[in-house]
């Protein structure tokens, strides 16, 4: 390490540039990890196991032309005809979409007639093939019998006599019973009309992944002509066809209406479309950032190497060997990354500090800080390793030419 | 026309303090041709870059055509050098990226000239020095010689009262030398005062007068006879 | 000389191509991104009531749970009841006032070639046009006597008219709406606010109703809305009726209030409906209203979300790191030309003079930068609407006060980028760069 002080030496003549490098590489350092965490965040939001068969299901809606249409018979003909074609798996009729952004929510109690400290959950209400149309996983109890579908107008006060819940369901309102509530009861606000869990599924994210209710769901054996959806599992691979059969078919059924058909991906791509949003920019910051900078330390250390080309010739002439210039400018950058990853590591905690304040952002892990201050010094040391090279094939003989 | 008394010039480092000027004083008259002569190091640059308003002396007084200079302001002092003095370096610095018509044409756009009266000036210095035909090459594409006719041909494009060189014909053959000398006495012939460092004996002889600057004073006899005048009354 | 300077700049910029794209580059790139976030910060936060927003007020009463605030910002439920709207449209203070939702269905024409299709629609009091400055292209709004009772009429938008009649002046003719005739009384003018700041439930970014209905027609069509519905209590509803006088929220309500003592006088008949409600048993918590202008009404529904606020943040701190690497090359451009300044102020050059000429090709660095910001910042938001699916095309785009923005964010940061690089060359000593080498 004979070097070191000559190096430094050097540095300190240059000692504005030097900072101005160290600055960048430690603001993007402070930039990068913070947008890793959010990033990686984010994508777990989006990856999250949704328990549904997401990339199957078709769905469909439908307005009627004329005002005093029956709605009920067209569900059943609708669906007996949906069921009865190729390639569609499975069909049931549900008030809401899982994670289309559109539901509905009540608040849960497991005493009657009680008013306050209910547990928020999304609730469904659907017929008897919803486990199987929308792919879910029942791992406890039964599924409903086609003689418990009833039909609710929005404006009657029915309740249905039993329910199937999710497992975080079973498991935020009942925490004691350890997953055991087969058989147990629970009640809507300010009603004593007990509802019996007969069955648990697996997972449901519900309408809304991202609200502090996600998970929890309860599906009741209903049909309302308010709002309804004909959810449809396709087989595997025949998801498009299903899609165009179907719409075809339905207009071809009954051409009085106007139909709306989505698949749920497309509705799951446009609920997580800000998030994604998110990942992408996010994304393209840390590539464009660390590019600039890259291209930053390449500009001056060509620089600095253009600058010294004499004294290079001179140090060649003097003996010096091409390793040992390039491990001069080589240590240079080194060392400027050095201080800059200093300064970066505390900057991206007091940035850190500032998104967990005011936007309620992830909390920035040392492992991930570490994991970027790896990377930059990687790029920075390539980034001068060009030039760097280049300098060690400065002639000899530059030393006695005139700049 | 020059006149400086008492000038003392220290250049401070971590270390040490040298004094690159000590006690310096000189009269220079109008029209005067002065070369400047001494061992290396004994502060020959400080004087000339003090006399051409480049740098400020630490201590003394420096009267410019009567004008004492030592209060202006970096913009007068400017316009001073712009007007009055012209350059001539023995490294000739010449900017490399203009070709010799816009090279010529720097010191005129600082003075603030019409396009019209730039180009007549500058082709007229052109013609001065011979290198009319070059207007459009770089500096890189002449040779030394010629880079120096050009760098003097930018000196007196301003038509300077006052013409400071620095070793000029240093990077120069004898032959380059003798006609850069030529092309100064030329000049000075036609009225502009001339002070002239140089190393060559020869040359500094043609000069009208030689002063000697050693360890940062002026040394030539009729100086030290003042000197000592002073110093038994 | 500033001409002199401009030519030395490009003249300097051409001799290394490399470099000078470089800081090109750095400064497209930190504008580009700054602007992309900038400009949809912008337009979000777009007030298309600003000219009415001394008279307009959103209205809020808050007749929440007991036990619990709304949870919003406001602490008050957005929407009122339709008991309530009926209620207040009953005084005659405010000069115009407007109840309303979102409802839909599907419209269609008899002996038509059109497609039935979907129109999403408004179903609101007849001062709606008036009191958002909505201009008509035909007709008018419709009776008073439709906002009490069943009648059909309905005013299309201009874009609905031109799908249904081609763009002819409908008025007199007859659509059917949800399997019924309904009269055209009027035809609107384009009118497409982004923000919707008079409906901000569902998206704040959508598109405005394609039609709009009578605010008699409730309990003829059992209008249950599109938009959002929410309720803290649970009520004993088993009939349409027992609906329409629940607790439950679903209408947007706003009034115009041309003076300070109107407001003022508003307010207590605000205060009196609640405190004489509360006597029936009604508005259970603490008396508190809400009357917001539009632009308040942005804020606090926060148009503009943490995401974009935190881009925001992101993208000033990216043109920062841009900026602090522009310092750098243009310290390390100015500084390799040292000895042309040296030489310069020998030939008579003021310090000044040095500044001004590298100031000016900082800015001119910065002139290029800003241009090429601008493309990137169209790709940027090109790219934002791609990603949003549609949810934001009408404001990922770019106007003029933008396109100028982003040219001025560009010459100015280069501008700051430049300064102390310049300061420090005209600083130098000219006599250091003059001794031969
Ligand atoms: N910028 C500076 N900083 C420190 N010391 C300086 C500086 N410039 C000149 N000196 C010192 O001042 C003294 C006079 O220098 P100057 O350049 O005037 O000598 P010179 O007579 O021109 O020599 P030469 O004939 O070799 O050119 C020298 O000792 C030199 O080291
Ligand atoms: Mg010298």
């Amino acid at each position: 390490m004979l070097e070191l002080r000559p190096i430094l030496s050097a540095l300190w003549r240059h000692k504005v540039s030097a900072l101005l490098i160290a600055l960048q590489l430690g603001l993007t350092l402070a930039i990068v990890s913070n947008a890793l965490v959010v990033i990686s965040e984010r994508t777990e939001r989006i990856s999250r196991p949704t328990g549904v068969a997401e990339n199957e299901i078709v769905t469909f809606n439908f307005m009627a032309i004329p005002k005093d249409y029956d709605m009920y018979d067209a569900f059943r003909q609708d669906l007996d005809m949906i069921r009865a074609l190729p390639g569609v798996a499975s069909a049931t009729i549900s008030n809401h979409v899982p994670l289309s952004g559109s539901g509905s929510a009540s608040g849960f109690y497991t005493e009657p007639n009680k008013e306050t400290g209910a547990m928020g959950s999304n609730y469904y209400t659907v017929d008897e093939h919803f486990v199987d149309a929308l792919g879910m996983k029942l791992i406890a109890g039964r599924g409903f019998y086609p003689e418990e579908i009833m039909q609710i107008d929005p404006s009657s006060n029915d309740r249905p006599k039993v329910s199937v819940v999710t497992q975080k369901f079973a498991d935020d309102l009942f925490p004691e019973s350890d997953g055991n509530v087969l058989g147990k009861s629970f009640f809507l606000g300010g009603d004593d009309h007990p509802i019996e869990i007969v069955g648990i599924v697996e997972r449901n994210l519900g309408p809304w992944p991202n609200s502090s209710i996600a998970g929890r769901g309860a599906f009741y054996p209903a049909i309302t002509d308010r709002w309804f959806y004909y959810i449809v599992r396709a087989e595997p691979g025949q998801r498009d066809e299903v899609l165009k059969l179907v719409e075809e078919k339905l207009a071809e059924r009954d051409g009085n209406r106007v139909i709306n058909a989505n698949t749920m991906e497309e509705e799951k791509a446009q609920y997580f479309a800000g998030d994604n949003t998110m990942i992408k920019v996010l994304s393209g910051v840390i590539v464009l950032l660390t590019f600039i900078v890259a291209l930053g330390i390449v500009g001056l250390t060509v620089f600095w190497i253009t600058q010294r080309q004499k004294q290079i010739g001179v140090r060649r002439a003097l003996g010096a060997t091409r390793t040992a210039i390039s491990r001069y400018f080589l240590l240079e950058n080194l060392m400027i990354a050095a201080t800059g990853i200093a300064l970066g590591t505390a900057a991206a905690q007091i940035f850190n500090g500032f998104l967990v304040r005011e936007f309620d952002q992830p909390a920035l892990p040392v492992s991930v800080t570490v994991f970027c201050a790896l990377g930059l010094l990687a790029v920075s040391l390539a980034a001068a390793l060009v030039p760097a090279l280049r300098a060690a094939n400065i002639s000899p003989a530059m030393a006695t030419r005139s700049v | 026309m020059l006149k400086m008394q008492n000038i003392r010039k220290s250049y401070r480092s971590d270390t040490i303090e040298t004094h690159a000027l000590r006690d310096f004083s000189l009269e220079v008259k109008e029209g005067e041709f002065v070369s400047v002569t001494g061992p290396s190091g004994s502060g020959k640059t400080t004087f000339l870059n003090i006399a051409g308003l480049l740098e400020t002396p630490t201590g003394g007084q420096y009267l410019l055509d009567g004008q004492e200079v030592g209060g202006l302001s970096d913009r007068d002092r400017s316009h001073l050098r712009n007007e009055k003095i012209g350059f001539i370096f023995q490294g000739f610095n010449l900017i490399p990226d203009l070709n010799l018509f816009d090279n010529i044409d720097v010191p005129l756009r600082y003075r603030g000239f019409n396009a019209k009266e730039r180009r007549r000036r500058i082709e007229k210095s052109l013609e001065q020095v011979g290198l009319a035909a070059r207007a459009k090459h770089l500096p890189a594409q002449l040779s030394g010689g010629q880079q120096q006719r050009v760098a003097i041909a930018r000196a007196l494009a301003g038509e300077p009262r006052f013409l400071l060189a620095d070793e000029p014909t240093g990077n120069l053959d004898s032959l380059m030398a003798r006609q850069v000398m030529e092309l100064l006495e030329f000049v000075n012939e036609w009225g502009t005062t001339i002070i002239m460092v140089t190393h060559d004996p020869d040359l500094a002889r043609r000069a009208h007068r030689n002063i000697q600057i050693v360890d940062g004073q002026v040394s030539d006899l009729r100086q030290v006879a003042q000197h000592k005048q002073s110093a038994i009354a | 000389m500033f001409g002199y300077y401009v030519s030395l700049a490009l003249r300097s910029l051409r001799r290394t191509p490399v470099l000078s794209a470089l800081m090109v580059a750095a400064i497209a790139v930190g504008v580009g991104a700054a602007m992309t976030t900038l400009t949809l910060n912008y337009m979000m936060s777009r007030n298309a009531l600003a000219e009415k927003d001394s008279v307009l007020y959103a209205v809020q009463l808050d007749g929440w749970d007991p036990h619990e605030a709304a949870d919003n910002p406001s602490e008050m439920p957005w929407q009122l009841t339709y008991q309530d709207s009926v209620n207040l449209l009953r005084s005659d203070i405010p000069s115009k006032q407007v109840a309303m939702h979102r409802w839909g269905g599907p419209i269609s024409l008899e002996n038509s070639d059109v497609r039935p299709f979907n129109a999403d629609s408004r179903v609101t009091s007849r001062d709606f046009f008036a009191l958002f400055d909505v201009p008509f292209l035909f007709g008018g709004t419709w009776s008073e006597e439709a906002d009490q009772s069943p009648i059909h009429q309905l005013v299309l938008t201009s874009e609905t008219n031109d799908k249904l009649f081609g763009g002819e002046n409908s008025v007199g003719r007859t659509v059917n709406f949800n399997g019924v005739p309904f009269t055209v009384v009027g035809v609107t003018e384009h009118w497409q606010p982004s923000p919707k700041v008079h409906d901000l439930n569902n998206g704040h970014f959508n598109k405005s109703a394609e039609v709009f209905l009578p605010f008699g027609l409730h309990r003829a069509f059992e209008i249950y809305p599109w938009g959002n519905t929410n309720g803290w209590k649970s009520e004993e509803i088993t009939s349409y009726e027992d609906r329409l006088n629940s607790d439950m929220v679903w209408l947007q309500y706003w009034v115009q209030l041309d003076s300070p003592k109107q407001v003022e006088a508003y307010r207590d008949f605000l205060t009196g409906y609640i405190r004489e409600q509360k006597e029936q048993g009604r508005f259970p918590r603490p008396l508190k209203i809400g009357l917001s202008k539009p632009s308040e009404w942005l804020l606090l529904n926060e148009v503009v979300d943490g995401d974009d606020r935190m881009l925001n943040w992101l993208s000033l701190a990216f043109l920062l790191v841009c900026l602090v690497n522009a310092v750098a090359l243009l310290l390390a451009k100015f500084l390799r030309k040292a000895p042309e300044a040296g030489v310069r102020r020998a030939l008579g050059a003021s310090r000044n003079a040095v500044f001004s000429q590298h100031l000016v090709e900082s800015a001119c660095v910065g002139l290029l930068g800003g241009l090429a910001g601008i493309l990137l910042t169209l790709a940027g938001l090109s790219l934002i609407r791609q990603l949003q699916m549609g949810y934001m095309d009408r404001v990922a785009s770019m106007d003029w006060t933008m396109m100028l923005a982003a040219i001025g964010l560009a010459v100015l940061s280069s501008l700051l980028a430049g300064f102390y690089p310049a300061w420090r060359i005209s600083r130098t000593n000219p006599s250091i760069y003059l001794k031969t080498q």
